[in-house]
């Protein structure tokens, strides 16, 4: 795993114990990890406000931030192990304790990042949920006596960039909503069978 | 060829055409045709013609009209395929299982085609919710309105 030389300086900075005594340390640990996991809500105020850092020069505190940040991500991308983040971390002269600190931090959010890091990216419309009507149809004004089932199928999509999207609509009639449940049904199937393998 | 002249023809198209689509419209019977027609004063051999015509075109005639009823875009087919993402810019090493499908809908006699894609778990209630839907019209409550509406 690698830094960038921007941020491998951010991390030198942060392993200086002049420049960042323990306490100031942790609390940019647990910002970083704050900043990029928490979901932006309004009002909240900036997280880098926490009072162990009000110390810290505010462009050594902005450096070192992009830092953590950027070897958060890289690890999450890459899925890397314990050893290469310290490995990583050791190159950028931090000491064991720090770089101990650091893994157990990246442990207890691992999966919130991973699910993070996988949701992002393009996919087509998704489906989250269908909604269905029947009706008998008697008449319309060109057709009187007309006797039909039908349904009203609507599926609830969603757009991977914007959240959301008019759903998809259309009717059918009993057979082809069969059609429809056993082609479905088929892809279950299919989807099972390659679980199995 | 006729012998008649232009605006009487066309009367005489227009007046059928208004007969048959009524009458088609409306499924009239047998009897009813006839009582309705018997007051133009036709011919009986005219009468039988005319009620023959309507019964040969009667279907025709209905699923013509059935066209022009407001619809929804309809469903015509499905394709689907299984993929499964295994990596991203974001993210590698990933197992990450996905039905992406192709549903093709009629609308106004354009046909459609939109891509959707859909998780394991969703596919499942998808096909427990649609199941259901089509369980209903066996279901006591529906079959006695079908009977009764007939």
């Amino acid at each position: 795993m690698e830094l960038s030389p921007y941020a491998q300086g951010g991390w030198r900075l942060l392993g200086d114990p002049r420049r960042f005594p323990r306490r100031p340390f942790a609390a940019l640990l647990r910002a970083a990890f704050r900043s990029l996991l928490d979901h932006p809500q309004a009002g909240n105020s900036f997280i880098l406000d926490d009072p162990d850092l009000k110390d810290i020069d505010p462009t050594v505190l902005k450096h070192c931030h992009a830092a953590a940040a950027t070897c958060i991500l890289e690890a999450g991308k890459q899925k890397a192990d314990i050893s290469a983040i310290s490995t990583c971390l050791e190159d950028c002269k931090l000491d064991k304790e720090r770089i101990e600190q650091f893994c157990t931090e990246y442990q207890k959010n691992k999966d919130a990042l991973e699910i993070l890091l996988g949701s992002i990216g393009r996919s087509p419309l998704h489906i989250t949920d269908v909604s269905w009507r029947l009706e008998y149809q008697i008449k319309n004004n060109q057709l009187h006596k007309t006797y039909q089932p039908s349904y009203l199928v609507t599926l609830n999509v969603e757009n991977s960039d914007s959240g959301s999207h008019p759903d998809v609509s259309f009717s059918c009639t009993m057979e082809q909503l069969q059609d429809l449940v056993g082609k479905l049904k088929d892809a279950a199937k299919s989807l099972e069978r390659a679980t199995q393998m | 060829k006729l012998n008649v002249g232009v605006d009487t023809i066309q009367h005489g198209v227009e007046g059928l055409v208004y007969l048959l689509t009524e009458s088609s419209k409306l499924m009239i019977s047998e009897v009813d045709f006839q009582d309705s027609i018997q007051v133009l004063g036709f011919s009986d051999e005219l009468n039988k013609s005319l009620l023959q015509l309507y019964l040969d075109n009667r279907k025709e005639i209905r699923s013509i009209l059935g066209e022009l009823a407001p619809r929804l875009p309809s469903y015509h087919s499905l394709e689907w395929r299984l993929d499964v993402q295994l990596a991203s810019r974001s993210l590698r090493q990933q197992i990450k299982p996905a039905v992406t499908m192709k549903l093709h809908l009629n609308q106004n006699e354009d046909q459609t085609a939109q891509v959707l894609q859909t998780d394991p778990a969703t596919l499942l209630h998808l096909i427990q919710q649609l199941e259901q839907a089509l369980g209903e019209m066996k279901m006591n409550h529906c079959r006695r309105i079908v009977r009764n509406m007939k």
